[in-house]
């Protein structure tokens, strides 16, 4: 059986495990039944750039991943991603998402603060 | 003047809209709780706006769309269908009443008259959300504006009175984690602007504040409370992924 390769949640991610009917028309991941969309594409590509749209969450998180390792540069953090999500870190490798989101981190990174 | 004559299909749109979205119209201010799966009904009601209505009275605080719709689904991603969301809006500005705090004389000389100078503090976002991993996730966003009242002798002998205020955002998400959990320090800080405080315990607390100028609106407040809120994951130890 072929698993589903969609991660559910934002920050808290969870494979969705369930066995796969089909897969995603641009990105070839492996979709079930509940994460395929009318045309036949996986939650994250399918993604509207709205945020009143259900699915705007799955796309931006992407736009956030790539932003948050250039704000942190943390390989822990980063462990909990799949290949997947760590392709947009991977500047023009196959799963780099459009450009741009690979500027360098104009807040510094002056250390801790009371912790 | 006869009341009820103008606006009315615009009154019916409105009384048309989710019970919440309609308080918030009307009176700057809601909080409401709901499941992640009823907030799907809000956003729709939010989204029908533009279209329904015109009138500036009645126009929809544009942190709507810019702040709180985002703030909400990427929340509501990470909870459980039957957890409660929590949200606190209250977008009738900083000198609203209750808000603002006394007023005091600051020294002043010629040609200056007199300068009273007084804070209001501003908590117009609150959210609460109880994660899927049993802890829960707390963030406020809150305006500090300083507010000082000039009066002065002008060059040509006029007395001239002008109101200056200074805006501090201050931000602040906090992440309680389940029973049981380790923290474990990250192994890069997080930038300058952010602050960490953590309580240990059996439930431990970590709480990230940070104070951004009032410039930091819509989609950039947005991002900079996410990159807060990934402060307070990174303290949890990576989960390790099952094979797929």
């Amino acid at each position: 059986m072929n698993p589903c390769g969609v991660i559910t949640g934002f920050f808290l991610l969870n494979p969705c495990g369930r066995p796969s009917v089909t897969a995603c028309a641009r990105c070839g991941r492996a979709l079930c039944q509940h994460h395929a969309d009318a045309s036949g594409l996986c939650p994250e590509c399918a993604a509207p750039a709205d945020p009143y749209d259900s699915g705007w969450a799955s796309g931006y998180r992407r736009t956030y991943y790539s932003d948050s390792s250039t704000t942190y540069n943390d390989p822990n953090w980063y462990s909990t991603f799949d290949s997947y999500d760590r392709g947009a870190f991977d500047q023009g490798g196959d799963w780099a998402s459009g450009g741009g989101d690979f500027d360098g981190d104009d807040f510094g990174d002056s250390g801790f603060v009371d912790s | 003047m006869i009341r009820g004559v103008f606006y009315r299909k615009q009154r019916a749109a409105l009384n048309g809209f989710h019970p919440v979205h309609r308080t918030l119209v009307e009176e700057r201010a809601t909080a409401v709780t709901l499941r992640p799966a009823d907030t799907d009904g809000l956003i729709r009601s939010f989204a029908a706006h533009a279209a329904a209505i015109r009138r500036r009275r009645w126009r929809l605080p544009e942190r709507v769309p810019g702040v709180l719709v985002p703030l909400m689904r990427v929340l509501a991603a990470d909870m459980r269908a039957d957890a409660p969301l929590g949200v606190a809006v209250d977008f009738r500005g900083p000198k609203a009443p209750g808000k603002e705090g006394p007023a005091i004389a600051l020294p002043v000389r010629l040609p200056y008259l007199s300068v009273r100078q007084w804070f209001a503090f501003d908590p117009w976002l609150r959210m609460r959300a109880e994660l899927r991993d049993g802890g829960a996730l707390e963030l406020a966003v809150v305006d500090r504006v300083r507010f000082r009242r000039i009066k002065k002798n002008s060059s040509r002998g006029k007395i001239k009175i002008k109101t200056k205020s200074k805006t501090v955002r201050l931000v602040t998400v906090s992440r309680r984690l389940p029973k049981g959990a380790v923290l474990t320090r990250p192994a890069t800080p997080p930038p300058g602007w952010i602050a960490v405080r953590v309580k240990e315990g059996s439930r431990p607390v970590v709480r990230v504040r940070a104070r951004l100028p009032e410039s930091v609106e819509g989609p950039e407040l947005v991002r900079r409370t996410l990159l807060m809120t990934t402060e307070t994951f990174r303290w949890t130890a990576p989960q390790p992924r099952r094979s797929r």
